[in-house]
């Protein structure tokens, strides 16, 4: 089968590499109908995380149709129209009943890698690297799904592709954000990140009742996107000062929730922009945490903030003093999308959540070199480029 | 020597470093680096009790060895007890006499695909999985050779 892989630092192509095949009794395969490029495939292209091999098969937000099903599988059939978390989970162990899919002790094969970086392992995830299991991605033509039962979610008739294909990462993890930090009727919510995360974060706040929801960006086409799309108000932070219009904003209090949905590699204007790089660059950090640092300084005393976008290991100058002294509570999490999806695809089919918009480039596999290219330089207005294979 | 040679000779080194590279991490006294002993003496940290929290009945449990441990035999003491909360059982074990890392890495193999037999009734598995072309490079075989003890390392 053809499948999109990475190669190097900053490099992808299209290669034939060998199928998929069934390896435990829970798993299926899945034909690929669509599968979208991440703002965090480009730490991995980018080589900050060091745990892909050249071949590697990228992707994991992505839909299909069921084509082979393993003996073990109880609720998928073949020719279900599925959608597939990006995280890989068991189901059965204590994390998975709590709902902390993403927590799994049974997802990932490679427990040693994450252990000796985070103290614990977390799941496995497609196309992530060999740190999180070394799954082959889902940029393919067909892609192996374990633990089928408890991960992929029949696509409601009236859900089109295009829209369900966003509940497999982006809609899932901006609604754990905005759940998990306990949004509330009435609340101002912040987010951090115009990107498919950070906008459906936001239409989750607005959806679980905050009366006021802001998205924080540069991008005008992004920002635009917020505005006419989910009906969020939007701060441009290259031109404005960013504490201080949450504060009018606000009343004077700071956002009672600030999601951060921009990762490892967020940009930032000034001095600190430059230091971050610096630092990062010569391997003295190995994230750029200024969304995430202003989150915590623009939350109001008491608040919640939630850490979306993916980091890797240790930052500088974290305002932790900031974090005790306002009391607030700070936390994170990779996608627990089995927990959420269910719910977002009943929002999907009655149009309360609409993603389509996201998908500024659909173009077959063969082009995913040339996507990513517009997706990482944010060219022509790309805010994700999806491959059809 | 000739190029090809020298690169062959640096990859098939780089895999041996890259398993013992992640071995060596989990004892290294780092800010933010998971270890699984640090201040132990390698006689002490071989006696320590390595444990899985298993969601399942303590009772029923505590009745069968899971596969993977029994095939240890008498070398092994096994454990079980209940785990607080209702989070199932606590399944620990540790070599009765003298071991060394290698062994210690097949005890925490073997714990780990035992919770995974008791919990969802099968090992995970990874290989083979589709790839695309591997170039035989240093840093890859490198990182081939970390995640084929990774399964074996961690803090457990």
């Amino acid at each position: 089968m053809r499948a999109a892989t990475w190669t190097g630092v900053n490099e992808v192509s299209v290669e034939t590499v060998p199928d998929p095949q069934l390896l435990n009794d829970h798993d299926v395969i899945v034909k690929v109908g669509k599968t979208t490029s991440c703002g965090s495939d480009l730490h991995l292209i980018g080589g900050y995380i060091p745990f892909m091999r050249a071949g590697d098969v990228l992707g994991h937000e992505f839909m299909g149709e069921v084509v082979e099903v393993g003996r073990g599988v109880r609720d998928r059939k073949v020719g279900d129209r599925v959608v597939v978390n990006s995280f890989i989970a068991c189901g059965n162990c204590w994390y998975c009943k709590q709902e902390l899919y993403s927590l799994c002790d049974n997802g990932n094969p490679n427990p040693g890698i994450t252990e000796g970086l985070w103290g614990q392992s977390p799941g496995g995830c497609f196309g992530y690297s060999h740190a999180v299991g070394g799954f082959a991605g889902s940029h393919a033509e067909f892609v192996r799904v374990p633990y089928a039962d408890v991960g992929s979610f029949v696509i409601p008739e009236e859900v089109s592709d295009l829209r369900a294909l966003f509940a497999s990462d982006a809609v899932a993890t901006g609604w754990m954000g905005a759940e998990l930090a306990g949004t509330k009727p009435g609340d101002t919510v912040a987010v951090w990140g115009a990107g498919g995360v950070g906008q459906m974060a936001a239409r989750a706040a607005m959806l679980l009742g905050a009366e006021k929801v802001v998205v924080i960006d540069r991008l005008p086409e992004r920002l635009a996107q917020v505005r006419e799309h989910v009906g969020a108000e939007v701060i441009d932070y290259s031109t404005t000062d960013v504490l201080a219009e949450l504060r009018e904003w606000t009343g004077g209090r700071g956002p009672d929730v600030c999601i951060e949905a921009v990762g490892m590699e967020a940009h930032s204007t000034g001095a600190a922009g430059v230091y971050d790089q610096v630092k990062q660059q010569l391997r003295l950090q190995t994230d750029r945490p200024t969304a995430a640092r202003e989150a915590i300084m623009a939350c109001r005393k008491g608040g919640s903030v939630f850490v979306l976008g993916v980091f890797a290991a240790a930052v500088d100058k974290f305002p932790l003093g900031a974090l005790m002294n306002k009391g607030l509570t700070l936390r994170g999490a990779q996608v627990h999308g089995q927990r959420f999806m269910p719910r977002i695809l009943e929002h999907m089919s009655r149009g309360e959540l609409v993603t389509e918009h996201l998908a500024t480039h659909v173009m077959p596999l063969e082009q995913a070199p040339r996507g990513y290219q517009l997706f990482k330089d944010k060219e022509d207005g790309c805010v994700r480029a999806v491959f059809e294979p | 020597m000739p190029l090809p040679e020298i690169v062959a000779r640096a990859t098939g080194l780089a895999s041996g470093a890259g398993g013992k590279a992640l071995a060596r991490l989990q004892h290294v006294r780092l800010p933010g680096v998971g270890q699984a002993s640090v201040t132990d003496d390698p006689r002490t940290a071989a006696r320590r009790w390595r444990v899985v929290t298993v969601l399942t009945d303590p009772e029923q449990l505590a009745t069968t060895t899971p596969g993977p441990l029994a095939a240890f035999g008498a070398r092994l003491e096994v454990r079980v007890t209940p785990a607080p909360g209702d989070r199932g059982a606590e399944l620990a074990a540790r070599f009765r006499g003298p071991v060394g890392e290698e062994e210690i890495g097949d005890l925490r193999a073997a714990l780990r695909e035992s919770k995974a037999l008791v919990e969802v009734g099968e090992v995970l598995r990874v290989d083979p999985q589709p790839h695309g072309h591997r170039p035989n490079t240093p840093q890859g075989a490198a990182l081939e050779g970390m995640t084929e003890a990774a399964p074996k390392e961690g803090v457990l």
